[in-house]
């Protein structure tokens, strides 16, 4: 009779302890927000117990993965405070004694070692499945040996001082013709004195305004 | 007239028209104009801006045309001939367009960086980059925002206030020396290959403008902001500091007072007719700051609606997590609602939010009025990053930017060669492109000045102090010269002599009354404006704070402001003493050779 009664006070009780065990603000434990909609958008899946089981089997997944030595399994990660957010909190017990609690640090260290799969086990990334105070680690800068920019600018400036360059040969080059007495290129024969002077210094002759074209009123 | 005989020439009209047009078509107008639109009430603005571009910008113009055409000389020269004593006016334009070529050139480092950095993956200002130990974002630019910090930080590396000098930004100097090799090409060959690289700097910018009014006004919330711009708030018209606005960025816009503008008119063939190119490119200057306006506004719509959303979307997901309510019970829409429907149904939760829940305000991102490079190069490229495909935008944005800013800086280097070549004991040593390459150098070892950490603290002293006063002193000089010293009468004759017409009363009244008297009115603002003003000051980025924080220049800073305005400015009243000396030199040295020859 006594071993019935305190069989029925395990029953009752065991249940009880675990929901002492997990509570909202739990010390050891963490708050998990899970965004569906913002994730998935019209392909999300509805949250519902299986889907908090399959959690369970993720986290202790992790958890083994990261202690190696022990076994955890699905009764060992506790849930509670379900909203309709979705979001829970959830404790992780000892597999050896399931009325300690694992430290918040440890769970830590495995869930981050583990993020990825976890993530991917449900579709979803480290924004819409949030575990709140473990931060993601970012991705590491991409540092390449030349920067980018830097060899467009080469490029460019490469381009422009071979302009320069080849203006001033070309200019040389016509200079050197017409000291060798030939009529620069693309000079019309009419007006000779003004076009095509570089330098505004003076050549020979001065400009005689009557022998211009007659032309008052040059259109725009 | 011997010298004038040799003198290069555009190849044709349209050449002149369209390096005048790319001169006056810079960077103002795309981020001063619209700010004044904003800031004086829309549409409304537009009546003082016309009606300034009507009595003062257009005559000023045609009297500077006519000037450099009549006179086929640089400023220098130009002035010198018209009056003897004022040949300073030339000297102090010269000494203003020199100030102007050293800074301004820096802004196109800047085009030429961010153009440079559009080609990668991600746009650097888009996300802020991670600290050392990879936990989040650097702290500065938690503080700031990612473009503001990719502009003060990775670009500028700007120090926290003027007297902090520090090191070169090798980058900004790669940038700059590539800028002036730039401008040496265009220049190298004098007119000649000024005169072609004008179609392209005059024409392109308009392209580029026109896909981004297409893009712009297809983005989402644009209307927003034309709305905004385009409500006139007629309360503004009262205000003088309007009218003041609207003649002072007509003024700029057009570039008067450098000395650039008779330095492109020298080049024309004595005959050409500039009545009428002074007016089409004085209302293409116009029409083209209303049109940018347009393009900034709908870019500024996109970008306020962008944010106003994202405010309202944390405050959703804020809303969401405090009180664990399904994630499709609030949509953006009802985030107002349920906020006043949380605070009576759960007062203490919703007290415990605190600070955190941030009042979103579509007017308030409008009003948020930015001018000058913060403008360009941090609110623009904002924008442009939450684009699709926004390393096209950005890439299209920079080199419009560029191409504005390198014709402007056309005109300015004109502006200093032009009156430096005339000169005879220079162009008897040195052929142009010596003379063009050595005013480049010097430029660029100048401007590298620019490109130290405490540089952009130097460029806006520059920016604000380096032209603006000293241009309204040589203009007034100018007209006064031309119409009352040199003679209305003469100078009507001498456009009869180039054009063929007399001037009609329309030039004759404004150059003489109206405009005088606008300039005069204008110059005694600014005194009693920097007078009343107090100790000057400007923004110093404090990196602690993610912001800028006004500061006061020091002393020493003071001081070289007012060397700024005084170099240009004496030059006028030291070269009209230098000449009233050696006249009056010469005349006692003539009479006294006249005694000596008829005692001898």
């Amino acid at each position: 009779m006594l071993v019935w009664i305190l069989f029925l006070l395990c029953q009752v009780g065991a249940p009880a302890l675990a929901q002492d065990l997990c509570q909202r603000d739990a010390p050891n434990g963490y708050k998990v927000r899970i965004s569906l909609k913002t994730a998935l958008g019209e392909d999300a899946y509805e949250w519902n117990q299986s889907e908090m089981f399959f959690f369970q089997a993720t986290m202790a997944f992790a958890m083994r993965r990261h202690f190696q030595m022990e076994t955890y399994n699905v009764d060992n990660i506790i849930l509670c405070v379900q909203t309709s957010r979705v979001s829970f909190w959830f404790v992780v017990t000892s597999p050896d004694n399931t009325t300690m609690l694992i430290p918040k640090a440890d769970v830590e260290k495995a869930v981050r070692m583990s993020r990825h799969r976890i993530n991917n086990a449900f579709l979803l990334s480290d924004r819409t499945l949030e575990f709140l105070g473990i931060y993601p680690t970012l991705a590491a800068p991409v540092n390449p040996d030349t920067p980018p920019w830097l060899i467009v600018f080469g490029v460019v400036i490469g381009a422009v001082c071979a302009g320069i360059i080849a203006l001033l040969v070309s200019s040389l080059l016509q200079k050197r013709r017409k000291e060798k007495g030939m009529t620069e290129d693309g000079q019309d024969e009419e007006d000779m004195q003004v076009k095509g002077v570089e330098n505004g210094i003076n050549l020979d002759g001065t400009y005689n305004r009557g022998f211009t074209d007659d032309d008052r009123f040059t259109k725009l | 007239m011997g010298k004038d005989a040799a003198r290069a020439e555009w190849d044709n009209p349209m050449q002149f028209v369209l390096a005048c047009v790319s001169y006056a078509v810079g960077l103002g107008n795309v981020w001063r104009f619209p700010y004044l639109c904003q800031m004086h009430g829309g549409g409304g603005f537009l009546i003082p801006y016309m009606l300034m571009l009507v009595l003062l910008g257009v005559p000023l113009f045609y009297m500077e045309l006519a000037i450099g055409q009549k006179m086929r000389l640089g400023s220098i020269g130009a002035w010198r001939a018209i009056s003897p004593y004022l040949g300073g006016v030339g000297m102090a334009s010269v000494v203003t367009s020199m100030y102007l070529c050293l800074y301004y050139n820096v802004i196109n480092a800047w085009s030429f960086w961010y153009l440079f950095h559009s080609f990668q993956s991600v746009l650097p200002w888009a996300e802020c980059p991670v600290n050392s130990n990879l936990t989040g974002p650097v702290e500065e630019c938690e503080r700031a925002t990612p473009t503001q910090y990719f502009f003060y930080r990775e670009t500028l590396d700007i120090s926290g206030s003027i007297e902090e000098n520090g090191g070169i930004h090798m980058g900004q100097a790669l940038c700059l020396l590539l800028a002036w090799i730039i401008v040496y090409l265009f220049i190298v060959k004098g007119v000649k290959s000024t005169g072609k690289v004008v179609y392209f700097t005059a024409t392109f910018p308009y392209l580029v403008l026109i896909i981004y009014l297409i893009r712009g006004v297809t983005l989402h919330g644009a209307i927003n902001g034309v709305k905004y711009m385009f409500t006139p708030k007629m309360e503004q018209l009262a205000k003088p500091t309007t009218w003041i606005n609207a003649a002072t960025q007509i003024f700029f816009s057009l570039g008067l007072g450098f000395g650039s503008l008779i330095a492109f008119a020298s080049y024309n063939q004595y005959n050409n007719n500039f009545e009428k190119q002074a007016i089409v490119v004085s209302m293409v200057n116009s029409s083209t700051s209303i049109f940018a306006s347009i393009v900034t506004f709908s870019i500024y719509g996109f970008k306020a609606t962008f944010n106003y959303e994202s405010c309202l979307e944390r405050v959703r997901l804020l809303l969401l997590n405090t009180f664990d309510l399904a994630e499709d019970t609030i949509s953006l829409e009802n985030v107002n609602h349920w906020i006043a429907e949380l605070n009576r149904t759960h007062p203490e939760q919703f007290a415990s939010l605190g600070g955190r829940l941030e009042t979103c305000d579509l007017e308030a991102e409008l009003d948020t009025a930015v001018e000058g490079t913060g403008l360009a190069f941090i609110v623009y490229s904002e924008a442009i990053k939450n684009m699709p495909v926004s390393q096209l935008w950005s890439v299209l944005y920079f080199i419009m930017l560029l191409l504005l800013g390198m014709g402007s800086m056309l005109g300015n280097v004109i502006a200093v060669i032009t009156p430096l070549s005339d000169l005879k004991f220079i162009s008897h040593y040195m052929s142009t492109k010596t003379l063009n390459g050595l005013v480049c150098l010097f430029c660029l070892l100048l401007g590298l000045g620019f490109t130290t950490r405490s540089g952009n603290y130097w460029f806006t002293m520059f920016n604000d102090y380096g032209a603006t006063f000293s241009l309204l002193f040589i203009v007034l000089i100018e007209v006064i010269t031309v119409c009352y010293i040199y003679g209305i009468k003469r100078f009507e004759k001498d456009v009869e002599d180039m054009l063929g017409h007399r001037l009609n009363w329309y030039w004759k009244i404004m150059l003489a009354g109206v405009s005088p008297i606008l300039l005069i009115a204008l110059f005694i603002f600014y005194i009693v404006n920097y007078i009343q003003g107090g100790t000057p000051t400007y923004q110093a980025w404090n990196k602690e704070l993610g912001k800028s924080v006004v500061t006061e220049y020091p002393p020493y800073a003071q001081a070289f402001i007012g060397l700024l305005l005084a170099s240009s400015v004496c030059c006028i009243p030291l070269t009209a003493l230098y000449t009233y000396c050696k006249k009056r030199n010469l005349a006692s040295g003539k009479r006294e050779r006249t005694v000596s020859t008829v005692s001898a």
